[in-house]
């Protein structure tokens, strides 16, 4: 873990309201692994960190795509080339791949794509199969490509690919699938914690949201209830096992606002 | 001009006292168990650490969701969740042992037989230096803030953890009271060697779409910016009441602020949320402390304390 202050290389909206910002970043892209976040000062409006997942790690460079959703990813947005980010990390887990693997299924939910890249980019180059099924809304939101990886798009008003959800979807490629891996909103996660012989004795890992405080363990704020009782976003996740959380008690991070 | 000297003695009438090399600690809950930030700062260089505030059993805390961001401040509802007086002894402590920093721990019970049976436990403990009695988390059913809302409560409280510890003790007021002082008084009659001022404000926050309350446990305490002025006034005013060390603790986030407390009469700071934003806050304000004693030529820490008290 280190905290620096990272030379914004480049920010741009590659996706209507979601920006992909590079950052020089060699001594936390050095430790980084898929699955893991940051946490990156937001300027002065607000107060906390705010927790973005590792999109991408390329010599030296971190990518992070996020979607502008409040005061802190706005700030967040309107950086500059040449300007510099303080960022944490890398904190959390990561994804796991297990040795035996050689096919693994990549689960996202509209900006959930964000960390699953990073995990698709390493198993490419570690020679596993990859297939992703990505959901959004609507056609303009999906992400172009990723290299040797197989997308299957879904948009809920079918202007791209299936018409529906991903996990309408997930039940019939699962089954060529090792692994699972998925990122998305709580609601994907309970429909998948709820289906029975479809993903039945697959390992599903999913990567879990909630606000935080300190990132670092510290400060116990980001706890969430699991069947082997509470832990902590931050430390021992991101990243859980889908069947270790307890769901009903679960309650998304986003603070609604009209 | 020398080196200006920031040490300070927060607990001159115990045989051990509580000398600290300056007068900035970690605040408890914000700091873990003093290891999570190792990484990124050098912690040997902080007045001192306080630990979560630990209770007799270990505590799972309250359901999610515990935070809450509002302007300029946080609300959390932890509920304590810490692993319990026995394991901290047995893992922490040893490795306090081997730190520089003084590391105290900050303890919170159910009644005042679990805080003497805790204050207990600790005593002579190599690794810890001192006990902070939490009378004061708004977070927990039973136990927490009711013993720090009624002076003789309060006092009580205080005299069963001295009886039970030869430890330097420290109180640690709840600011959701009409009088402050009143209860400062009781617990420094009581024998308390100084008083942390203070743990968070009770508030909450309300989810519009929902229609309802944010935090899992509904209430919550209010941390960071927005809470310092209102707890240096309270400093201000407990500082002239009493002769003990204070320790004012209350959105504290630079080194000016930290002044600010100490010439409202505190003799040192504890840095909590802060520390969220920016894990290297708490060197930049001993750096900056050291720094403004050093322009206006004040060798002592001491010569600063209380200075902005009007007599
Ligand atoms: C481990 C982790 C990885 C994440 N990775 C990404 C990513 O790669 N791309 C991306 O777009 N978003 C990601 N998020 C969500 C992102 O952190 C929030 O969208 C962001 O904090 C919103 O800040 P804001 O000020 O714009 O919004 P506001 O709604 O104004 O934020 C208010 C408060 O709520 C918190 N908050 C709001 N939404 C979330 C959320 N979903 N999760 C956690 N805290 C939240 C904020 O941090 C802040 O403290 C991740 C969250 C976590 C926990
Ligand atoms: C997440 C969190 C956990 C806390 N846990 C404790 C605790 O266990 N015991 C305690 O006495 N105070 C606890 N506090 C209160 C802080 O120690 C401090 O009094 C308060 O946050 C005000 O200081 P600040 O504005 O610098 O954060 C906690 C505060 C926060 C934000």
């Amino acid at each position: 873990m280190k905290q620096i202050l990272a030379p914004i290389v480049s920010n741009s909206e590659i996706i209507p309201d979601v920006h992909l910002i590079r950052i020089e970043a060699p001594q936390v892209a050095a430790e980084a692994r898929p699955g893991q976040f940051i946490t990156a000062c937001c300027g002065d409006d607000v107060l906390l960190r705010r927790p973005l997942s590792i999109h991408r790690i390329e010599e030296g460079q971190l990518a992070l795509l996020f979607a502008v959703v409040g005061q802190g990813t706005a700030w967040l947005a309107n950086r500059k080339q040449g300007e510099s980010l303080d960022i944490l990390g890398p904190l959390g887990n990561g994804f796991k791949v297990q040795q035996n693997t050689h096919n693994i299924l990549l689960v996202a939910g509209g900006i959930g794509i964000a960390p699953l890249v990073c995990l698709a980019e390493k198993a490419v180059d570690d020679g596993i199969s990859v297939k992703l099924i990505l959901g959004t809304a609507t056609a303009t939101q999906h992400y172009s490509e990723v290299d040797g990886v197989e997308i299957i798009r879904v948009t809920e008003d079918g202007s791209l690919g299936e018409k529906g959800m991903v996990t309408d979807l997930l039940p019939s490629i699962a089954g060529w699938a090792d692994q699972l891996f998925a990122c998305g909103p709580i609601s994907m996660y309970r429909t998948m914690a709820a289906m029975g012989t479809e993903i039945e004795g697959k390992s599903v890992q999913i990567l879990l949201e909630q606000v935080m405080g300190c990132g670092v363990g510290a400060c116990r704020g980001c706890a969430i209830p699991t069947h082997q009782g509470m832990k902590m976003v931050c430390q021992n996740g991101p990243v859980f096992d889908l069947r270790e959380i307890m769901w009903e008690q679960i309650t998304a991070p986003k603070i609604g606002q009209f | 001009m020398t080196n200006p000297d920031l040490s300070i003695q927060l607990a001159p009438n115990n045989h051990k006292g509580l000398l600290l090399t300056n007068p900035v600690m970690a605040a408890s809950g914000t700091f873990g168990y003093g290891t999570e930030y190792a990484d990124v700062i050098d912690i040997q260089k902080l007045g001192a650490i306080v630990s979560k505030g630990i209770t007799l059993q270990p505590r799972q805390g309250n359901p999610q969701p515990r935070l809450v961001e509002t302007p300029s401040g946080l609300l959390n509802s932890i509920g304590l969740e810490n692993i319990g007086a026995e394991a901290l002894i047995k893992e922490k402590a040893p490795l306090w042992n081997q730190w520089q920093v003084p590391v105290i721990v900050n303890i919170a019970g159910e009644s005042v037989e679990e805080y003497a049976e805790i204050a207990r436990m600790l005593n002579g403990v190599e690794g810890i230096s001192a006990i902070e009695v939490n009378i004061s988390c708004p977070n927990v059913a039973s136990g927490g803030a009711e013993f720090g809302i009624d002076p003789q409560m309060a006092a009580t409280v205080t005299s069963a953890v001295k009886q039970a510890t030869n430890l330097p003790t420290i109180v640690k007021l709840t600011p959701n009271v009409t009088d402050i002082v009143q209860i400062a008084q009781a617990v420094v009659e009581a024998g308390i060697d100084s008083l942390t001022i203070a743990n968070t404000f009770k508030g909450m926050a309300i989810d519009t779409v929902k229609r309802q309350p944010v935090l899992g446990n509904t209430v919550g305490g209010l941390s960071g910016p927005a809470i310092k002025p209102l707890v240096l006034h309270l400093v201000y005013r407990v500082a002239q009441a009493v002769e003990v060390p204070i320790i004012g603790c209350g959105g504290i986030a630079s080194a000016n602020d930290a002044l600010e407390f100490l010439m409202a009469g505190a003799s040192a700071v504890q840095v909590g949320t802060a520390t969220f934003v920016d894990p290297q806050v708490m060197i930049q304000i001993v750096d900056g402390i050291g720094r403004f004693m050093h322009q206006q030529e004040i060798a002592n820490l001491n010569q600063l304390i209380g200075t902005a008290i009007l007599r």
